[in-house]
């Protein structure tokens, strides 16, 4: 009896071990990758924060990324199922807000959003998750072939 | 007996992971870095450095502009898959690592799946000689290159395993071999627009060469953390002279509000921005001859 509450144990921390990295790496990564329609992949960036502490600012994970003139992009989210955190992604151009995934009027989350680049430099993305919840979620960045 | 096994089980991860490849690790690391030899050396933070080898654009994007533009593919841009066996340090492996990578994001933008057999087979060999085989996986890649079939899914992962490569040198700090094989892609990208640059007046390739003036400065620096290793010395010396090539470049901007609109239902940011890229009469040619000289001598072309 007792050897079968251990090997259940065992097989329980195995389960955890393997769904832990499958849903919350590359995996995700792969999944929110397929669905990006006719648009070509480029990078992917994988964010995992904390639930936001009590009276303190929301976790927030920032990346740069240079975005070429003439070429419009595709940004990409997708949530790991097993956390209740949404993401949401605000693009800046230097400390100029450009866009977000969230629509402020709506509080609509969307899931992708587009930008037509005319200007070749730096720009950062800022994810943090909706209401400082724990969270967990891939961003995809595609290029998209306007003549397609 | 079974809590034995228990403690077995819950060790050995934690020591796979700790004890990780010191040896691989140590390998192609620069002694001079590796000591802290010098007090010149990583100034920059390891958040800076995974910044600026981010924002290298993706080899893809240079070839996607050359397709678009209407420019035919040509394989005699491509570097010889057959010099792998030339490269013999891991300087010289991870440089051209990153050039076989850019060229394969061109094979692949134009559905080259033909070509790409003898590409991927010494991207293999350099991926497995420096210890990050695992994230390229050539049986797939073979497998759909032979086939001809799903294209979009070869492009996917050939450009996710170069991304994850990157990600796991700077992740276990071998950032070094990182800014190589980013550096590689970089030179690549930009001699295919070049080479094309030599055929076509294009104004938007040659717009796309000045604009990679900012990248070269980003990468000039992450270079320089290396600068006591001598094939960094010499390759930073080599990029110095790209860099004075590109100094009389003058990139200016008029701000605009970005507007939005709908597009089949997605959010479409525009940014209303413009762009200026002035390039001297002249210094065009001189840009084109510098990279092919420099470029050759990475991949060790023989005139």
């Amino acid at each position: 009896m007792k050897r079968n509450k251990y090997l259940c144990l065992i097989a329980l921390m195995a389960m955890f071990s393997i769904n832990g990295f499958a849903q919350c790496g590359d995996e995700l990564v792969d999944d929110c990758a397929s669905d990006i329609g006719s648009a070509t992949y480029l990078k992917d960036f994988k964010i995992q924060l904390q639930k936001a502490e009590k009276n303190q600012p929301v976790p927030v994970h920032r990346v740069s990324v240079v975005l070429n003139a003439g070429t419009t992009y595709k940004f990409s989210v997708c949530n790991a199922p097993e956390y209740e955190g949404a993401a949401i992604i605000q693009l800046y151009d230097s400390n100029r807000l450009l866009g977000s995934s969230l629509n402020l009027q709506t509080g609509k989350l969307m899931k992708e959003f587009m930008m037509q680049c005319s200007k070749t430099g730096v720009y950062y993305m800022f994810v943090s998750f909706q209401d400082g919840k724990e969270g967990c979620a891939a961003a995809i960045l595609s290029y998209v072939d306007n003549s397609k | 007996m079974i809590k034995r096994l228990i403690y077995i089980l819950l060790v050995i991860p934690l020591l796979a992971s700790c004890g990780g490849n010191s040896e691989d690790q140590s390998a192609d690391i620069p002694d001079s870095v590796k000591n802290g030899a010098s007090s010149n050396l990583v100034e920059v933070s390891q958040e800076v450095i995974d910044d600026l080898v981010q924002n290298v654009s993706s080899p893809i994007e240079m070839a996607a502009l050359i397709k678009k533009e209407g420019v035919p593919f040509s394989k005699n841009y491509l570097s010889d898959p057959d010099y792998v066996d030339n490269y013999n340090t891991s300087f010289a492996k991870a440089i051209n690592l990153g050039i076989y990578g850019a060229d394969l994001g061109y094979m692949n933008m134009y559905d080259k799946t033909g070509l790409i057999l003898s590409h991927i087979t010494a991207i293999k060999k350099i991926t497995e000689d420096l210890k990050i085989g695992q994230f390229f996986d050539f049986a797939t890649l073979k497998r759909l290159s032979s086939n001809n079939e799903n294209l979009d899914s070869l492009m996917y992962i050939s450009t996710s395993s170069f991304n994850r490569m990157d990600s796991y040198l700077r992740e276990n700090k071998r950032s070094n071999m990182s800014t190589l094989m980013v550096t590689g892609v970089w030179i690549e990208g930009l001699y295919l627009a070049t080479q094309v640059a030599i055929k076509s007046s294009n104004d938007e390739i040659k717009k796309r060469i000045g604009l990679q003036k900012i990248s070269l400065n980003d990468l000039l620096i992450v270079l320089k953390v290396y600068k006591s290793d001598k094939n960094f010395a010499e390759l930073i010396s080599d990029f110095e002279q790209i860099k004075a090539d590109f100094d009389s470049i003058k990139i200016s901007v008029e701000k605009g509000d970005p507007t939005t609109k709908e597009v089949d239902g997605v959010l479409m940011i525009i940014q209303n921005d413009i762009q200026h890229v002035d390039m001297p009469k002249g210094q065009l040619e001189k840009i084109i001859t510098t990279i092919e000289k420099v470029r050759n001598k990475i991949i060790g072309k023989q005139r």
